[in-house]
């Protein structure tokens, strides 16, 4: 065989080249394959990601200091939310100033306005941004993936985006460029899961679902609302406690704020009947998502058994699911 | 011949200005299809994009028999046709400007095809509209305006957006090119781009028949407009009368340098560098390049002659023939109403034929949609309704809180509905596979299509039911049961089921 010519080379380099980058044009050319919608196959980059130690740090230090959980009460959702993190110690106890921070609420769907209880009530939303900010943070961003409507489309229809940027927060409309593939380090099942890289990496992640019903999980609380941070969460429900526990191991909100001001009671985590929807005016505060969804099965006269994820949650280690001996700050924010 | 090595210019910023025209065009016409999405521009500024069309809206009128008030707008051709010629054509076309962009000028073929083609664009359009008469608009595929908004929607824009993300998900692994990327990324999307590329089945058949187009300019330039197009057929007509058209004047040298530059070849050299103006494009070359000044393009009200390429009687009864012919052809059952299953037509369209006879297959539909749902036909409606839109679940599911695809229609095939009317629209019925569902079958709990049912009391309900496992243990296993009444197909249990392949629910043609 003749040697190529530096020409030649040239020339063969670039159309091998230019067949690989046209793959994806001939991929657009067919309906979505499936498999995009099974895990990422082993190709794909994997980094480990060790958990984030905070929770724990936290725990044992706040202990003393300031209550295991807070629960305000009253009718003005800023208020609620400043006064009770006022109790859980200020925002300043989360985060330094310049800290970057992503707040993830409940915007699963954009059919309804915050009224229907399906998505997460944007003047709470906004008074964290706010006070964040207040805080000094440098950067508060608010997110989640939601799986019915694009995440413009359930960001405006929720409400949450006007309040937010009035509040100068950020809407980030979560990009399939920042799913990474994760591996998951001591995952009983799901040993691996595309994540939404940011979220593991900021300084601060506050976790703010809303207290709805589910036909699986029974109620989707904090717990649950971290499925919003994964790609193909529909893949997960074939034994969805242990999935959930596991992606919990990596996913750890230094503070969760479930929003009970209006609970979804049935027909969730969509709704859609206001008949449905009750007025709680409650908000639940803590550094331990598992303490937080297990004080809030009270809301719906039940107790934490009614919750498996929950309680293996807590055997994991991940927090407490037995209230008793745990100080409860109860205040009521209207009188 | 003169020696073309010392031809002068005469530039008179004809040429610059019509060049400076067409790419503005190009770019607002590019933008209207790229903004046109759910929550994007007003529905006005995207229609526009194929209400100029007097080809699409005649026909549409002819079809439906009924008479929309934006199609008006397609009147501003036609008047301006009597006026300009099909400066349209040579001026604004946003395909004739792409077809400008590939003159392959070094592959020119000196001998050019015959005269006689120029027919073929008369008789398409004798078909076009004739079709259009029986209420058949499959060949509005022709139209050069919806080749343009479906090859940008179905092809292009969704090509750029992968070839995009491919490499951006290339760069990310490069160290200190992953944030530039990602700050590249969140300007890009959502705000430009959609935040998740789309699919489009079939894309490869609209990408093929446009490349086909451009690769036609390989034989002649323009070859398109000059022999094909049925809307420069149309606008040809009125052209014969244009009050500005290009005239020579006696002192011409008959050097041909004009005749050599002109992209759709009408100047004659057997006939004193005449043109035809129902093929001129005002495109100005002549003008620039004419070293005598001896052409221009006077106002002057003075019908040109007509040519040897026109349709006589023959021809113009053998295109009714074939369109009668096609349009019988194509309504036959056997291919028409083959596979029915599947048929699921966007929301609030209830009366088939009457969609057929209504829809222009220009695709902004398609582009709206902000879950991809809807995808070009090829397979559901038979040749007859091919490229109209078809809701596929498992690709996209129709979103509860959206009305776009309607609200964008420019010719209302889909209804224009409210919120709340879109909601009670019934698109198709789902039933369950309960030899493929996880729950049914394999006894594993999974509820993900009870879970995602938009309806607020849900279409898709839970029975409760036990199952023994091996080792004698029973385990509750959570049932889905479709509820007929509420159901509405939008085909979110569809797209969202877990299961590969095929989903284990899916949703079927009522």
């Amino acid at each position: 065989m003749k040697d190529q010519s530096r020409r030649e080379f040239l020339r063969n380099f670039i159309l091998g080249a230019t067949t690989l980058a046209a793959q994806p044009i001939l991929a657009s050319c067919s309906v979505k394959p499936m498999a995009e919608t099974q895990l990422p196959a082993e190709t794909v980059a994997i980094t480990e990601i060790s958990p984030t130690e905070s929770t724990t740090e936290f725990a044992t230090e706040a202990q003393n200091q300031y209550p295991y959980l807070v629960v305000a009460r009253g009718t003005d959702a800023e208020q609620l939310v400043r006064q009770g993190m006022l109790a859980m110690g200020g925002m300043e106890r989360f985060m330094k100033a310049g800290a970057d921070v992503i707040i993830k609420p409940n915007i699963c769907i954009g059919y309804y306005s915050y009224e229907y209880a399906a998505t997460t009530n944007p003047w709470v939303v906004a008074a964290l941004v706010k006070m964040c900010l207040e805080a000094g943070a440098k950067r508060v961003r608010v997110m989640d993936y939601p799986f019915g409507g694009t995440g413009e489309q359930c960001y405006k229809n929720s409400g949450i985006a006007d309040l937010v940027t009035a509040a100068g927060g950020e809407m980030e409309v979560m990009s399939e460029l920042k799913f990474v593939e994760q591996k998951i380090p001591n995952a009983v099942r799901l040993k691996r899961a595309s994540i939404y890289q940011d979220v593991l990496t900021t300084d601060l992640l506050i976790n703010v679902p809303i207290a709805k019903s589910h036909s699986m999980a029974k109620l989707t609380l904090g717990l649950k609302n971290l499925m919003g941070t994964m790609l193909n969460r529909e893949s997960i429900h074939p034994s969805f406690e242990q999935n959930l526990v596991d992606l919990a191991t990596v996913v750890r909100p230094q503070l969760t704020i479930i929003d009970a001001i209006r609970t979804l009671m049935a027909n969730g985590p969509t709704g859609g009947d206001l008949n449905d929807v009750k007025l709680q005016n409650t908000l639940i505060f803590s550094h331990d998502v598992v303490a937080a969804d297990s004080y809030a099965t009270r809301l719906f006269e039940k107790t934490p058994e009614y919750l498996p994820y929950v309680l293996k949650a807590a055997e994991r280690g991940l927090g407490k699911a037995d209230l008793t001996g745990l100080t409860i700050q109860e205040i009521n924010v209207d009188a | 011949m003169p020696d073309h090595k010392n031809l002068k210019k005469v530039s008179n910023g004809w040429v610059i200005a019509r060049k400076l025209t067409q790419v503005l065009s190009l770019v607002l016409f590019i933008l209207a299809v790229l903004f046109s999405r759910q929550n994007g521009l007003p529905s006005n500024l995207v229609d526009f994009t194929v209400r100029l069309s007097p080809l699409a809206m005649a026909s549409h009128l002819l079809s439906s028999k009924t008479f929309l008030a934006g199609s008006a707008l397609s009147l501003i051709l036609l008047i301006s046709s009597l006026f300009f010629g099909r400066a349209w054509c040579g001026w604004l076309c946003p395909l004739g400007t792409i077809l400008d962009l590939f003159k392959f000028s070094k592959h020119k073929n000196r001998r050019q095809p015959s005269e006689t083609l120029r027919k073929i664009k008369y008789g398409l359009l004798i078909l076009v509209l004739l079709s259009a008469l029986f209420g058949n608009l499959t060949l509005l595929f022709f139209d050069p305006l919806t080749i343009f908004v479906r090859s940008t929607t179905l092809t292009i824009l969704p090509a750029m957006d992968r070839i995009i993300f491919a490499v951006e998900k290339l760069l990310i692994k490069i160290p200190f090119m992953s944030k530039p990327v990602f700050a590249f990324d969140s300007w890009l999307r959502p705000d430009i781009l959609p935040s998740t590329a789309p699919s489009i089945q079939y894309a490869f058949l609209v990408g093929f028949f446009f490349a086909s187009l451009i690769l036609l300019n390989l034989i002649a330039e323009r070859f398109w407009c000059r022999y094909l197009c049925p809307l420069g057929a149309l606008l040809g007509i009125p052209s014969r009368l244009a009050f500005f058209q290009r005239r020579t004047k006696a002192l011409c040298s008959e050097c041909g340098i004009c005749s050599n530059n002109c992209p759709t070849d009408t100047i004659d050299s057997h006939n004193k560098y005449q043109s035809d103006p129902s093929e001129c494009t005002l495109c100005m070359n002549c003008l620039e390049s004419c070293q005598k000044n001896s052409l221009s393009f006077t106002p002057k009200w003075q019908p040109s002659a007509s040519r040897p390429y026109d349709l006589n009687r023959r021809h113009f009864l053998t295109s009714v023939g074939i369109s009668i012919f096609s349009v019988a052809v194509l309504s036959f059952d056997w291919i028409k109403n083959k596979a029915k299953s599947f048929l699921l037509r966007p929301p609030g369209v209830d009366d088939e034929s009457q969609f057929l006879s209504t829809c222009i297959r220009c695709g902004i539909c398609l582009k709206v949609c902000p879950t991809q749902a809807l995808q070009p036909d090829f397979s559901e409606s038979g040749l007859e309704g091919a490229w109209t839109p078809i809701l596929v679940p498992r690709n996209g599911f129709c979103d509860f809180g959206c009305n776009s695809c309607g609200e964008n229609c420019p010719v209302q095939a889909i209804p224009s509905l409210t919120i709340d009317n879109k909601r009670q629209a019934k698109i198709g019925q789902a039933y369950i596979d309960q030899d493929r569902c996880l729950a049914w079958s394999d006894h594993i709990n999974c509820i993900v299509c009870e879970e995602m049912c938009p309806i607020p009391q849900k279409a898709i309900t839970l029975e409760y039911g036990k199952h023994t496992l091996t080792d004698g243990s029973q385990v509750e296993i959570m049932l889905p049961v479709v509820n007929r009444e509420s159901c509405i197909g939008c085909g979110t249990c569809e797209n969202k089921c877990p299961v590969q392949g095929d989903a284990a629910i899916r949703v079927y043609t009522i």
